[in-house]
């Protein structure tokens, strides 16, 4: 499974192959959010790097915005992708047809069974060998590395960091910067491996390795595989953005281009995006615009100098229409920014993986139990102090706080909140609801306290006690201070 | 294989959600993608340009092509491509470059020919416009080609002052784009990533080194 | 959010009610005491309300509606006595629960105007406080303190009171107030959020306190005993010299 050989005269570098991915199956059903959360915790480097740069990014972020109408912009943007997705399947019927008019071919996936089997099958059908793929959130919602592996299509991802997440078998671990939680050290063993020798420990020695092996996975694949940040109606065009020139280079280079977007992504016009996209780069790094932003409509036409001779869009659904017309269809207006995980505290100690799915953070845990369903995915809603950080943030002003609190209370509502918290509550509401019973509770309780307390802290380590004393001296305050 | 009508059918189906309208253009508010009241465009075009780490240039038009071909020689530049949206600039630039040794080819020949596009040390493309507010090139499929602005490591563009919008409200409501073709696209300063422990680097799939040719009269 | 509504202007208001909270009753009981002996040093008379339990908040953040309208219940009919004195509660958290929450939680139920008659009344200690700016500064508090300000999250973000206990220690001789740079996040309670998930709940105070100690803070100040019960009982587990105190038991020590 070799890149072809030498396209420009110059050596590959050795050692590069498609990285093997280990697919695996998402952790969620297998593991709890507290498990998978002290995986990370336990990574002195991943936490300060976590904190560091989602602070970092929060603070670009509102400086961009400092100065001008933010909530101005913030309510228009609201309401674009609230009329959009109000009538989603009339600007869905209009893409398609401008699609369809501009030479693209469109397919339609229910589900991500049927995602991964329409891309296989473009595989096959356009003989496609190898394929480059840019940053894609939807791919990773269908698994789609592990179905081109299993159609013995050779996978290259060109996002840098996605890249060496795919080396490393591992999963990106926040929307926008996918190996916030890796180190450099790490990056420079997996190349200097690959390369089977020694390579500097500098990040723009590392990146030029990097650079140069998917230089040739550009020049030789056969497709290009790319998410869409926008589906824009009035014209049928896809729009990407990024920063290293990867997206517009797999839309560029490869004969056929495909591309897999979620439904909701679609917006009316192209007017709307003097509104959407600096909203879009300014709640994602920062940047007043991203390096590159990609309107593509379809293949290669007539006189054009280069370009693919086929354009594939893959709508997807995959749970998307279920939430229409819903409690929680304002979830669908995400134009995943990421800012609310940059703003997160959770997140900002637990990192992306905690959240067990693909989406981490606030909107991570919004979409889990949305998609995956609350049986499996609803115990992340429960991992936030609902703080309201990700709601003032947030570019098109998603009720993120109204919207975890609506899934616990679905949670509850189908019991699927553990017998034991069932239990709990309930007891609690027979007896804080009878203020005699209450007053007792509370004589009592605070009795038993200070029987345990030394001075005004109880630290004893007792069953019904430890999830709060572990680390915390539960204080009474009989005195000042 | 769920086909277009059963697909639709099943988000017709769903319950509609409130529809607050489109919002007014006319009450668009400030962004920082757009220029404040009374700034110079193309000063705030060299400005931004500057922000993104792109160099820019302010050559009159009779010396364009002189310009152009001096800086691919003194970045050492041989093996350069030229767009068709260069247009008027296309000639002046492909003698001023022969001049001086640097061999350029159109870009539309060398498109085809990927090994060969891949070895060019630089490009050269015209633009459909330039965004003041935000330091970008637009460039379209039927002018630059898709990659024409970002297949080699150096990249230059030459803008026409006339050719320069304030902010992206202007750019997408006005004529620029027409015949844009089968992709538009901006782009502003060179490729970049921090994914490595948040230090930046240019150059990462595009150009490491952009430079703006601003011409005026 | 709505958190423009208009509320009476209750100023010179002679009788007060002091809601204590659950955590008031249990743990924070000394809170209550020095919130109900500044209010007496400014000349208000003090109610406490018969019967008052919880607002129900625990249970209504995990989802669990119907023991959070029973228990909120009790705390309403408590409340709603027919008088028109301010409701003041030592807790930005829990106000926020009256103010904002329980009119989805009563909705459509035989309680919902009575809600709506609390979450008028309902206030804020510190917010109240800082309407008293005068007749605080007349009792010349005093203390000589490094003073670190966290804002309850529900406090700050619902029901955006920013200013105002900031305001009320500005009224304090002695006080030094600095701003720290992550003043404004969570310090990692969030109710049951912080047994159920002990090790991230520890790990995000300690991204709060360990400011503390380069800033040379003496005392960490909140308006809310849920911070105060996560920040002070970490920072005395870890032996820590800081002392976390409720801005009311500040207030009660600098005039005393
Ligand atoms: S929920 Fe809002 S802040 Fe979070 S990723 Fe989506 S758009 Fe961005």
């Amino acid at each position: 499974m070799s890149v072809q050989e030498e396209v420009d005269g110059t050596p590959l570098p050795p050692g590069w192959s498609a990285p093997a991915h280990q697919p695996g199956a998402f952790e969620l059903p297998t593991t709890t959010f507290r498990e998978r959360a002290e995986r990370t915790m336990a990574r002195p480097f991943a936490r300060t790097a976590i904190a560091g740069a989602t602070d970092h990014a929060a603070e670009l972020t509102w400086l961009k915005f400092e100065g001008v109408d933010h909530d101005g912009l913030r309510d228009q943007a609201k309401q674009i992708r609230a009329h959009a997705i109000a009538n989603l399947p009339d600007y869905l019927e209009q893409w398609i047809d401008n699609a369809e008019a501009n030479g693209t071919i469109v397919h339609f996936a229910a589900d991500e069974v049927e995602a991964r089997r329409i891309i296989a099958e473009i595989c096959v059908d356009e003989q496609i060998a190898s394929v480059v793929k840019s940053k894609s959130m939807a791919s990773e919602e269908v698994s789609l590395n592990s179905a081109l592996e299993g159609a013995g299509v050779d996978v290259f991802e060109t996002d840098l960091g996605e890249f060496v997440v795919q080396a490393m078998g591992d999963r990106p671990g926040h929307v926008i910067a996918p190996i916030l939680h890796r180190t450099k050290d790490e990056v420079h063993a997996l190349f200097s491996e690959m390369a089977g020798r020694e390579l500097p420990n500098e990040a723009e020695a590392l990146t030029a390795f990097a650079r140069a092996g998917l230089r040739h996975a550009f020049l030789t694949a056969d497709g290009g595989i790319s998410g869409g940040n926008f589906l824009i109606a009035e014209t049928g065009e896809v729009m990407l953005v990024t920063n290293e020139g990867n997206g517009r280079l797999t839309t560029a280079a490869p004969r056929v281009h495909i591309a897999l977007v979620g439904i909701e992504k679609v917006i009316p016009r192209r007017r709307d995006l003097p509104v959407l996209l600096p909203l879009l780069t300014g709640h994602g790094t920062g940047q007043q615009i991203t390096t590159y932003v990609t309107i593509t409509g379809g293949p290669r036409r007539g006189a054009e100098p280069d370009g693919p001779e086929r354009t594939h869009v893959v709508l997807l659904d995959a749970g998307r229409s279920a939430l229409l017309g819903g409690e929680f269809e304002e979830a669908l207006h995400c134009i995943r920014c990421g800012a609310c995980q940059n703003v997160c505290p959770v997140y900002r100690q637990v990192g992306g993986h905690a959240y067990g799915w693909v989406y981490g953070g606030p909107i991570g845990a919004v979409l889990t139990p949305l998609f995956r369903g609350q049986e499996e995915g609803g115990e992340v809603a429960q991992a936030t102090t609902l703080c309201g950080a990700c709601d003032d943030i947030c570019p098109v002003r998603i009720p993120l706080h109204d919207l975890l609190l609506g899934l616990r209370r679905q949670r509850a509502e189908q019991a699927q909140t553990p017998r034991r918290e069932q239990l709990a509550f309930a007891a609690w509401g027979a007896v804080w609801s009878r203020p005699r019973l209450y007053r007792a509770s509370t004589v009592v309780g605070g009795a038993a306290l200070r029987v345990l307390a030394r001075g005004d802290a109880v630290s004893t380590r007792l069953p019904g006690l430890r999830r709060w004393t572990d680390g915390r001296d539960l204080l009474l305050r009989r005195g000042r201070g | 294989m769920t086909d277009r009508a059963s697909f639709l059918a099943a988000i017709r189906a769903t319950p509609r959600g409130e529809d607050p309208g489109l919002p007014d253009r006319i009450q668009a508010p400030d962004a920082p993608t757009e220029l404040r009241a009374g700034e110079s465009p193309v000063e705030r075009l060299v400005a931004e340009t500057e922000l993104v780490s792109a160099e820019p240039h302010r050559v009159a038009r009779a010396s364009v092509g002189e310009y152009v071909a001096e800086l691919l020689r003194a970045s050492g530049s041989t093996e350069v491509a030229l767009t068709e949206d260069l247009a008027a600039q296309l000639v002046p630039i492909r003698t001023a470059c022969e001049a001086v040794g640097v061999h350029a080819d159109d870009y539309r020949v060398v498109a085809t020919d990927r090994a060969r596009a891949s070895r060019l040390h630089a490009t050269v493309t015209g633009c459909a416009a330039a965004v003041a507010a935000t330091g970008s090139i637009v460039t379209t499929a039927a002018g630059a080609g898709r990659a024409g602005a970002l297949i080699a490591p150096l990249h230059i563009c030459v803008v026409e002052e006339t050719q320069i919008v304030d902010g992206l409200h202007a750019l997408f409501d006005g004529e620029a784009l027409a015949g844009a073709g089968s992709l538009l696209a901006l782009q502003s300063g060179p490729s970049r990533s921090a994914d490595i422990e948040k230090v930046l680097i240019l150059g990462v799939h595009g150009p490491g080194v952009v430079h703006l040719v601003i011409v005026g009269d | 959010m709505d958190t423009g509504e208009v509320i009476a202007d209750h100023v010179g208001v002679p009788t007060v009610v002091l809601f204590p909270t659950c955590l008031g009753d249990v743990v924070a009981r000394q809170t209550v005491a020095d919130a109900a002996q500044v209010l007496a040093r400014l000349g208000f008379a003090v109610r406490h309300p018969r019967g008052a339990t919880c607002c129900g908040q625990p249970a209504f953040n995990s989802g669990h509606d119907v023991p959070a309208r029973a228990v909120a219940r009790a705390t309403l009919h408590a409340l709603d006595d027919g008088s028109v004195d301010p409701i003041l509660v030592p807790s930005g958290s829990c106000t926020s629960m009256v103010r904002l929450h329980w009119r989805e939680l009563f909705h459509k139920t035989d309680d919902a105007e009575a809600a709506l008659r609390i979450a008028r009344r309902v206030r804020e200690l510190s917010s109240f406080l800082a309407e008293q700016s005068s007749a605080i500064a007349a009792l010349q508090p005093r203390l000589t303190a490094r003073v670190a300000y966290h804002d309850s999250c529900h406090m700050l973000r619902e029901l955006r009171i920013r200013e105002e206990p900031r305001a009320v220690l500005a009224t304090i001789e002695g006080v030094e107030l600095v701003e720290l740079a992550g003043g404004e996040r969570c310090c990692g309670f969030g109710g049951t959020f912080s047994v159920r998930y002990p090790e991230v709940s520890v790990a995000m105070a300690d991204a709060k306190l360990q400011e503390l100690e380069p800033a040379g803070i003496d005392l960490l100040v909140s308006a809310d005993p849920g911070c105060l019960m996560q920040l002070g009982g970490r920072l005395s587990r870890e032996g820590s010299p800081v002392r976390a105190v409720h801005l009311a038991t500040v207030l009660a020590e600098a005039i005393a």
